[in-house]
This record gives C-alpha cells, structure tokens and sequence, in this order.
C-alpha cells in the first residue's frame, strides 16, 4: 500500500489506515494457531541446552557404562531448579507450565537420556500427585525438599505379575487402627534406589472390609521399607531401577494421598501426565541421533563425495526431520492441552506412542548411517538406540498407548 | 552499595558466518546469537560481588533490537536491571563512537561505582572498549585482575603483571576488564529464565541521551572494515620414503628447520 501525503484531508485518512494496518498485525500475532514458541520458551531451551552440554555431556557415557546415578549432577540439577520445575515458587521450585516442563525434559534428554528420566520420574511421577493431591500438610512437608533436590521422588505400581494389567496388583495394604500396614513388592521402580520418598499404589482393606486402590507417600527410612536389586538394564543405566519390599510396613494416616479410595484414579491421572515427560525424553534422544547423523554425513566423505549427498542417505535424513517435527507438535499439543487443565489420555498415549516409536526409528537408522562407527561404543549412537528403547515399554507399553486411543477414540472422543 | 555496571554484547552464535559478496560485511540476519563468551566471566564476577558486598547489578548493551534477547539471558542469571541502547544512528558503530554513546550513558547515569568488561568480543577481537571508555570518563582501568575486595569505597584487588603479581588499591569509580576463565559463570535457572521475563528493560536511544551531534556510527566511526574474507589454511603434504631410520632422520631435520634445536627421541623416563 502506498501512502502519499498532500492535503489535511490526506493525513487525516492517513491516520485511519494506520490504525487499521496496526490492527491487522495484531491478528497476525496472534494467530489461532502459532506454532512459534515464545522468547520465554527459546531463552529455556538455550538455557536447559547450555547446562546439559556444559554439565551432563562428560557424564552420560560415564553413567551408562557404570550403570550409576551421578550425584554430583544431581546437585547442579538443583541449582538450576530442575528437581521443581512445577513446584510453586513458595515451596522453592521454579512454577513453570507444563510445556517449560516438556522442553527442559527433552533438552535433558538429548544429551543424557539417564538423567532426562530420573528428573522427569521425579517431576511428573514423584512430585505431581502430591502437588495435585497432597494436602497442605504434606506439600509443607515434601515439597521444598524435592524441589531443592535434597529428596528424590519415585512411583511405584508395577509388580512382578502386574504390569500392563494394573488392576492386578497384589500389595495390600491392612487398616489396624489408625494406620494400614502394607506388605507385598514391587518391580521395575525408577529412582528406586536414589528415592527417598515413593508415591506406592496399592489395595487396601479396611477393618469394615471396604476394598479399593489407594496412593501412599513412603519414606525411605520408614520401618519395613527394604530396597531390592538394582536392575542391569539394556539402556537408561545411569537410571537407577530396582525392586522394593515391604515388610509389615505401618503407615499412617497422613502418608494417604488423596482419599483413600482415589487410588486407580491418581496412578492414571499422573501416568498421563508422566508420559508427556516420556514423549519427551524420546524426542530428545532422537534429536541427538539426527543431529549426529546430520553432521556426520556432510563430514563423511565416501566415493569422492559427502555421503550426505547420496540419495540413500538424504532420504533417511528427510525422514528423520519429519517425524521429528511430527512427534514435536504431538508432545507441545498435549502439553499445551495439560496447561488449559483439559483431559490429556489421548494425546498424552497418543504423543507417548508416536514419540517413542520414531525415537527408536531415528536411533537405529542413525547407527546405520554411521555405519561401523555407529555401531562402537565410542560414538553414542549405539547408547541412543538401547536408550529409546525404553521409551517404547514404560509408563505403558506402545500397545497399551493405542489400547487407551481406541478406547477414547470409540468412546466417541474422536 | 555499590552500583555495578557489566558491559555485555550480543555475538554471532557461530563461526561460521557468511560473508556478504556485496559489501563484504558479515550477514548476520537470522542466524542464532549468545552473550559474546567473555562476557560471562564479568556477569559472573558482577553477580557474585553484588552477592558478597550488596548493591545492584544492571547489565547494559548497546546493539539492535534482537539484542533483547541477550539481555533477557543476563536477568535470568541474576541481574537486577538491563539497559538496552539502541538506535539506528548507532548502527555499524566502531569502538570509538560506541564509546562515546557509553560515555554518555554513563554521564546520564551518573551514580556508577565499578563498569566490568570482558576481555574482547568473539565477533570483532578489538577489546578496546575499556580502555576507551577509561579515557571518556576519566576513572581508572584495572586488568587481569584474579582477586577483588571492596572496602569503604576502595577497591583492593591483585593483579597479574607479567612474572609478578601486584596489590593495587584504587578509589570508585573504576572500570575492570575481567580475562577469561577467571571464574565460572553460572547455569540459567529455570526459575531465573521466568522472572527475567516478569522484569522490564530500560531503553535508551539518540534522543534520550541528548547525544551530540558528533554520535554517528555509520559515517564518523573512524575505523572502517573495508571487506571481510574467509581464511582458508591447508597443510603443507609432503611424503617421506626410505627405511624407518632415514624417515626418522628426515623428519628430524625437518623440525630442526623450523627453529626446534634438541629434539628428545626414545626411552620413557630418562
């Protein structure tokens, strides 16, 4: 549009299209859908990706090869509030949302995928149920020791012969008194050695023979509280899973999450919420198999030329991006739709299966695109594929995310 | 109290930049940025003294808009206030009119106790501004300092100076440039990142700074870059033939020519 001023008149109609053009840009800042994150959202992500290649990248083969949790990184994941990333800034966490949260996770991830899962089973697993159901007594008394790192939190469901089927859990825990002693095991639980406190699902029984599920805060220290073995994993090593035991373990009242009967409906509610976290730490690991592979094959020069440039190559690198890309808006949309406080079972299994699925893609074409040197421990292609694959069985298999779709999807949620 | 100024500039976050084919300047549009690396070293310095004596840190910029950005980096580690001075008359500035749009920053702020500055820019290596900025507003310059107290009003700091080290005591105001890895700038918090968004930045431009008419980076900076051109090394190929005794004899020979005179061969711990 081209303006040209000559008379009082002129300016005057001048001014008006000014306006206009002005409220024009505002619609086109604010689009329905807007795909651009933030300056908040981009200084995180440099930021997050800063600490993990200043901090965690000397570190993540040392934990996968030792299978040990690092404790110094531990620390300086505290400094950075990495222990709080939702916890409210009066308990000492940082109180971000739940996209933040999913960034910092995945930037974690791209370089130590150990530690991008001990802080998001920490986060969504260990520290959101009692932020969203603990009373105020118990945020006093957890939650600034888990945002400051001090406490490390788990959660614990899976036994050794319930593990898709969750309605099969044999812990039991008995009303005496005023409290309920709690015997049985559990398998598979990460942060299980590091965790001073488990949110631990269990059925109860109460001394008038009521039966349900019901969420537990368990301490470490408590009487009956007995670690198992540390499980020699195929990946995530430096991610410390093992079993837990209680024996005739008394816990009172005030240890109860929620009401007592809210069990079942706590696990999926912060299973949902946990595989965000999960969608997100397979996103980071495929982003660094792709980086890697990026670079390598426009180094990587095979019959006179970068291998980048054959067409066997470039494709795989096309996929890589898309399905990345792809996997990306699936993750943001569910946290996005977390933010809002919507119902998130769908998109949560629907990012979760999609993400951990071309992670475990994009990890293994990248070895094939580094071909031999892919393949030896001394590059982290190979600790990038064990890792993703991980992605595909916890917090619900890929099969039990498309059973949870097709449910909501026939249940009329299409 | 001490009113700590830290001098930071946004850098190409690579480099490997394009070099325009027209003007032979740097293409810098569009390419990701970070807070020039020295520069970390004077925040760090400035967060921590601030912690150690009181006071307020403001981190000051003077670059495009987008320089914003590197500002917001600075409040998420711990800076109370930011200023950005931006015009578009300050644009290709050399490091004499940038200073001379400091000095009257500076002359604006009047309350200022200790300027920090890192040692140079990754982009442009001219590390003049301090000393510049020295001579316009006449306090002093204290460099490759590796320790620092304040006490009523003066500064104590030790100096590297050479084979020695020197104890200097100097008054407020002063300006320091801080050398590299003289400390270990701190991660961004996550809690940091969100407040520095809740915190505004003050800017500062031609007219707010009543600068005189002798300001104008694109037509009075006294230096020009003519043309910017890649630097293009390649090693010298050269092969030896013969037995390994006459290989190693020849590659000896070929050291001794670059001015290496003893040359130590075999055996582990002599």
């Amino acid at each position: 549009m081209v303006i040209t001023r000559k008379t009082k008149q002129d300016k005057k109609s001048l001014e008006i299209d000014y306006k206009s053009l002005s409220d024009k840009r505002k619609l086109d800042n604010n689009p329905i859908l807007n795909f651009e994150p933030n300056e908040q959202l981009k200084l995180l992500r440099y930021g997050v990706r800063k600490f993990a290649e200043d901090v965690l990248l000397p570190v993540a083969p040392i934990v996968d090869r030792d299978a040990t949790f690092n404790w110094e990184t531990a620390r300086h994941l505290a400094k950075i509030n990495a222990w709080g990333i939702e916890v409210p800034e009066k308990y000492g966490g940082a109180q971000l949302d739940s996209i933040s949260h999913a960034i910092t996770i995945e930037e974690l991830s791209r370089v130590c995928a150990s530690t991008g899962l001990s802080v998001s089973a920490h986060n969504s697993l260990g520290v959101y149920p009692i932020l969203r159901w603990g009373t105020d007594e118990q945020k006093e008394r957890y939650l600034p020791a888990l945002a400051s790192g001090k406490m490390i939190a788990g959660f614990s469901m899976t036994e050794p012969n319930a593990g898709s089927d969750v309605k099969k859990i044999n812990c039991l825990a008995r009303q005496v008194g005023k409290g309920f002693l709690l015997n049985g095991s559990k398998i598979f639980v990460t942060n299980g050695g590091i965790a001073s406190i488990l949110i631990v699902i269990s059925r109860y029984k109460t001394e008038n023979g009521k039966k349900g599920m019901t969420a537990f805060i368990l301490d470490n220290t408590m009487d009956g509280y007995e670690i198992g073995k540390l499980e020699d994993k195929m990946g995530m090593r430096g991610s410390s899973t093992t079993s837990i035991y209680f024996n005739d373990l008394f816990i009172s009242q005030e240890n109860v999450l929620g009401l007592i009967s809210d069990g079942f409906k706590i696990a999926m509610n912060t299973l949902d919420v946990g595989r965000i976290g999960i969608a997100a730490q397979a996103l980071g690991i495929a982003r660094a198999a792709y980086e890697h592979s990026v670079e390598y094959s426009k180094r990587r020069i095979q019959f006179d030329k970068p291998i980048a440039n054959f067409q066997g190559i470039s494709f795989k690198l096309a996929e890589m991006a898309t399905k990345i890309e792809t996997a990306r808006l699936l993750v943001y949309k569910a946290a996005h739709m977390r933010n809002q406080g919507r119902d998130i079972s769908k998109e949560a299994a629907m990012c979760k299966y999609y993400s951990s699925q071309i992670a475990r893609d994009i990890t293994q074409e990248a070895i094939q695109v580094h071909g031999g040197y892919g393949y030896m421990k001394d590059l982290p292609l190979e600790r990038y594929y064990r890792d993703a694959k991980a992605c595909e069985i916890y917090e619900g298999t890929t099969e039990i995310m498309k059973m949870i779709i097709s449910q909501q999807i026939l249940r009329g949620n299409v | 109290m001490v009113n700590i100024f830290v001098l930071i500039k946004q850098v190409p976050g690579t480099h490997n930049l394009e070099i325009d084919k027209k003007n032979g300047a740097l293409i810098r549009e569009g390419i990701e940025t970070m807070i020039n690396p020295d520069d970390l070293y004077a925040l760090e310095l400035g967060l921590k003294l601030k912690e150690r004596y009181g006071g307020n840190t403001t981190a000051l910029t003077m670059g495009p808009s987008q320089a914003e950005f590197a500002l917001r980096e600075c409040l998420a580690m711990g800076v109370d206030e930011a200023i950005h001075v931006c015009d578009q008359i300050f644009a290709y500035s050399d490091t004499l009119q940038t200073t001379l749009v400091l000095k009257e920053v500076f002359d604006k702020i009047k309350n200022y106790d200790l300027i920090i500055t890192g040692s140079q820019t990754s982009d442009s290596s001219t590390g003049q501004v301090p000393y510049q900025l020295s001579e316009a507003l006449d306090i002093p310059l204290i460099t490759d300092i590796f320790s620092i107290e304040l006490k009523n009003g003066f500064v104590q700091c030790q100096r590297n100076f050479g084979h020695e080290s020197q104890n200097i005591q100097v008054e407020l105001p002063i300006i320091l440039r801080v050398r590299k890895h003289f400390n270990k700038p701190r991660p961004l918090s996550l809690l940091g990142i969100k407040k520095a968004f809740e915190k505004g930045i003050k800017k500062f431009d031609f007219n707010s700074l009543n600068c005189p008419d002798s300001i104008d980076g694109c037509n009075k900076s006294p230096t020009r870059v003519v043309k910017t051109e890649k630097i293009s090394l390649q090693r010298k190929n050269e092969i030896i033939k013969g037995t390994i005794t006459e290989k190693i004899q020849k590659i000896i020979e070929i050291i001794q020519e670059h001015g290496i005179e003893k040359i130590w061969v075999g055996g582990a711990h002599e």
